[in-house]
């Protein structure tokens, strides 16, 4: 069930005719990156939404501290969504760099 | 899984081919930018800087307007810009630093309006390029930040800032094996490269993301038995353009929030 | 989605050397410093002193006309303890001077109810007297009348002169035991 590893020997063995090695390190790394990214973005994901969740069921309960709630949930975004970007910049130096 | 690799098969032939009518271009194409003057020098300007300076001119020729006869009762355009300062006084230093916070207005609010402007020429057409989604400015930003909390709690309360952060309060000694390197690298080096790369990223992936529809819209476009794709695709790319409006904004008060937080956090660290 | 895979794809054939995540463009950092720091000076001490100035003037000014405001309401109230005051007073006195006038007109009926009385006594006393001397006088006069009409009648009856005297006494005492009957 590791699907890095299993991504990346598919790709290897699904070389054309005449690929060269960097060719294929680079198809290799671009496929990694999309894996990379698209594991990176589960968890945040997951994160955020119970969050905004709460955020709204406590807006809901109590409307006169929703700004206050507001606040504080933009701050929990932001602190969820940095691992989801740190995986973007992963996925920008696996890609390009 | 055998779906999966003949998939994968097919992408690796049509990379080797190429031939799409438009191709996605080049990432040095849609971030990095030729130098008007002094290339490859320490003043090298280019587009990057240019949105810099304007960033830099435009809210200050606003809070300058709106301040140079500023009345009491204030008119439409004053009213505006004091919603401006009202809007950090209110969402910004009250909630994160508290009343006292009023010393830290003027780099808040040049903070976010420098982020804000910066941020808004992703989605102005024929600029199409936020000034953030280079690494300079969030990392100036950031390092901003970090000198002003740092400095903040040395000024307030001496080096006791630094034990307060290394060992705090109220944690067996023997955990201090444990908490002080986290607390060192979140402090000092985690939370300055988050905001950076939280802005940076944010930004970069935006701007990836409305090229990305666009270059799908011009090449759906193009090819004519795709047009029920492009139908899709042209709507999206509005679609995203109003997104990245409201990240625009959100990215810009999320900086200086956390900056005001991690202020509020040096000067009052007992919460 | 295809097609993006594909021309993603089609990317990385082309040898990228650059790094889009560091910040390698020195000029870049030092437009971007030089404006912030810029727009930071500018901010701190030309744009936001006036507009704070006129902030601060404008939370004084709702301060004191909050302080007028509260100052006014306690006068106001002053004013209506006065009224209040001036009101129980006015009904204090007032509820004097009618007790004074109920106790002065009680005394006033009180004297005429006596008054009244002393007289009708006085009549009705006077009207008894006068009652029982003409029941008197009327008994004597037919005291008189009888023995009259006695000695009258006596005098045809034995056609001879009744002594006046004995008969008119055996009358007198005749209507005497008989008007002691009543």
């Amino acid at each position: 069930m590791s699907a890095l590893p299993t991504a990346l020997q598919i790709v290897a063995q699904q070389f054309p005719e005449g690929t060269t090695a960097a060719e294929a390190q680079d198809i290799a790394a671009a496929t990694n990156a999309a894996f990379a990214y698209g594991l990176a973005a589960i968890g945040p994901a997951i994160g955020i939404g119970y969050l905004v969740g709460q955020s709204v069921q406590a807006m809901a309960r109590q409307p006169e501290a929703a700004g206050q709630v507001q606040t504080t949930m933009f701050l929990g975004i932001a602190f969820t969504e940095a691992l989801a970007l740190i995986g973007f910049v992963v996925f920008i130096l696996l890609k390009f760099v | 899984m055998s779906g999966l690799s003949s998939l994968m098969g097919q992408l690796s032939i049509l990379a080797a081919e190429s031939d799409s009518p438009v191709p996605f271009p080049d990432i040095a194409d849609i971030v990095i930018w030729p130098a008007a003057f002094g290339e490859g020098q320490w003043y090298e300007f280019n587009k990057i800087g240019l949105i810099s300076i304007i960033s830099f001119v435009v809210p200050a020729l606003l809070f300058f307007l709106a301040g140079r006869n500023a009345k009491l009762v204030p008119s439409g355009f004053q009213n505006l810009m004091e919603t401006g300062v009202d809007f950090v006084e209110k969402q910004i230093i009250e909630p994160a630093i508290g009343r006292d916070g009023m010393r830290y207005l003027p780099m808040l609010i040049s903070m976010m309006f420098f982020i804000w402007v910066g941020n808004l020429f992703e989605i102005l057409p024929t600029a199409n390029m936020p000034s953030n989604a280079r690494m300079a400015n969030p990392l100036i930003l950031a390092l901003v930040a970090l000198v002003m909390f740092v400095g903040v709690g040395l000024k307030h309360h001496g080096l006791g800032y630094i034990k307060e952060v290394l060992f705090p309060p109220g944690v067996p000694k023997l955990l201090y094996i444990l908490v002080t390197p986290i607390e060192l690298l979140s402090t000092f080096l985690i939370r300055p490269f988050s905001l950076a790369v939280r802005l940076f990223a944010n930004l970069l992936a935006g701007h990836i993301l409305l090229v990305t529809f666009a270059v799908l819209t011009i090449a759906t476009f193009s090819l004519t038995p795709l047009i029920a794709v492009s139908a899709l695709t042209f709507p999206l790319l509005i679609a995203f353009f109003l997104f990245e409006f409201m990240v625009a904004f959100l990215q810009a008060f999320i900086f200086a929030l956390l900056t005001a937080v991690y202020i509020g956090s040096s000067l009052h660290p007992a919460h | 989605m295809l097609a993006l895979l594909s021309v993603l794809a089609a990317e990385v054939a082309e040898e990228s050397t650059i790094n889009p995540v560091v910040p390698d463009n020195l000029g870049e950092l030092f437009w971007g410093a030089l404006s912030f720091f810029g727009l930071w000076i500018v901010m701190r001490y030309v744009c936001l002193p006036p507009l704070m100035k006129v902030r601060e003037q404008r939370a004084q000014q709702v301060l004191a006309d909050q302080e007028a405001a509260a100052a006014a309401e306690v006068a106001a109230e002053q004013v209506r303890r006065d009224y209040d005051a001036t009101i129980a007073e006015a009904r204090a006195e007032a509820g004097t001077i009618v007790e004074q006038a109920r106790a002065e007109a009680e005394a006033a009926r009180g004297e005429q109810v006596r008054a009244v009385e002393a007289e009708l006594a006085a009549q009705r006393q006077q009207s008894m007297a006068e009652l029982e001397a003409a029941r008197i006088a009327a008994l004597a006069e037919l005291r008189g009348d009888v023995a009259d009409l006695a000695v009258s009648a006596a005098s045809k009856v034995v056609q001879s002169d009744v002594d006046q005297a004995a008969a008119r006494a055996a009358v007198d005492e005749y209507v005497n035991t008989s008007g002691t009957g009543r």
